[in-house]
């Protein structure tokens, strides 16, 4: 699955995810992921907002970015936009409560500044 | 578009990650061609992949010789459609049902990556059924929605 990367001129590391989530899609990015996430000290949005399909390997993969970011001193945000599907699985096993999670753009940029 | 009821519809697949990529695959081709709409393909989606990531995870040696076998119903009940969908596989006597779901972390720190799959199932299908029978594990999943003409 895709995923591509952008350091904002306002210091946020935006890293956009697209296609499926699922075992193979996670497998495929999971350490580049991992190494753009959390190799040092960030302010990372995750954007989910082209995701197909979440599987719950790859809501693992973002736990573990979250928190190594996290335990960093670091942040680590979700934008999901208008993905409703991927927006409710995060809802449905809660980790929206766990990881910051953004319908607005603006509101994921200002939750890491 | 309306849903139309068709019989057993099955497929094989290897317990691997392509397998379960191929299995997604057949489920959204059958799916499309019946007019499920595709927020219930979704939910199917997403119990299939997390069953068969149950089976290539806990399923052992057996699970990982043998095909996983796929079946897919979708009948009209009333005002509603329904999709079944069971998985079989050939490994090891797994309930995954009588297993409770992992207590919700209350915060990140607390968080332990993983371990939502069956959430996942409970969550997204409107009911589950095991049995263990002619030597496989059968998970029966069943889904239903408002059929609209």
């Amino acid at each position: 699955m895709p995923i591509t990367y952008e350091d904002t001129a306002s210091g946020v590391r935006l890293i956009k995810l697209s296609g499926r989530m699922d075992i193979a899609g996670t497998g495929q990015i999971e350490v580049l992921f991992a190494s753009l996430s959390c190799a040092e000290t960030l302010k990372v949005v995750a954007d989910l907002s082209a995701v197909e399909f979440l599987a719950s390997i790859g809501i693992r993969s973002l736990i573990s970015n979250a928190k190594a970011q996290h335990n960093r001193g670091g942040k680590f945000v979700l934008f999901v936009g208008d993905n409703a599907q991927v927006a409710k699985t995060l809802e449905t096993t809660g980790i929206d409560a766990l990881i910051p999670m953004f319908r607005d753009f603006g509101d994921a940029l200002a939750a890491v500044a | 578009m309306t849903a139309l009821a068709i019989g057993p519809c099955c497929f094989a697949v290897a317990a691997d990650a392509a397998g379960a990529g191929a299995a997604s695959a057949w489920l959204a081709q059958v799916c499309a061609g019946h007019g499920v709409p595709p927020d219930q393909v979704y939910r199917l989606d997403t119990c299939l992949t997390e069953a068969l990531a149950n089976v290539i995870a806990h399923g052992g040696e057996g699970a990982l010789a043998a095909p996983v076998v796929l079946t897919l119903f979708l009948e009209e009940a009333g005002s509603e459609c329904c999709a079944v969908l069971e998985i079989a596989d050939g490994g090891r006597p797994f309930d995954p049902l009588a297993h409770r779901a992992a207590p919700r972390a209350a915060t990140l720190d607390e968080a332990i990556p993983g371990g939502l799959g069956l959430t996942m199932i409970r969550s997204a299908s409107d009911r589950q059924d095991y049995a263990y029978r002619g030597g496989q594990n059968r998970l029966t999943l069943r889904f239903c929605w408002p059929l609209f003409r």
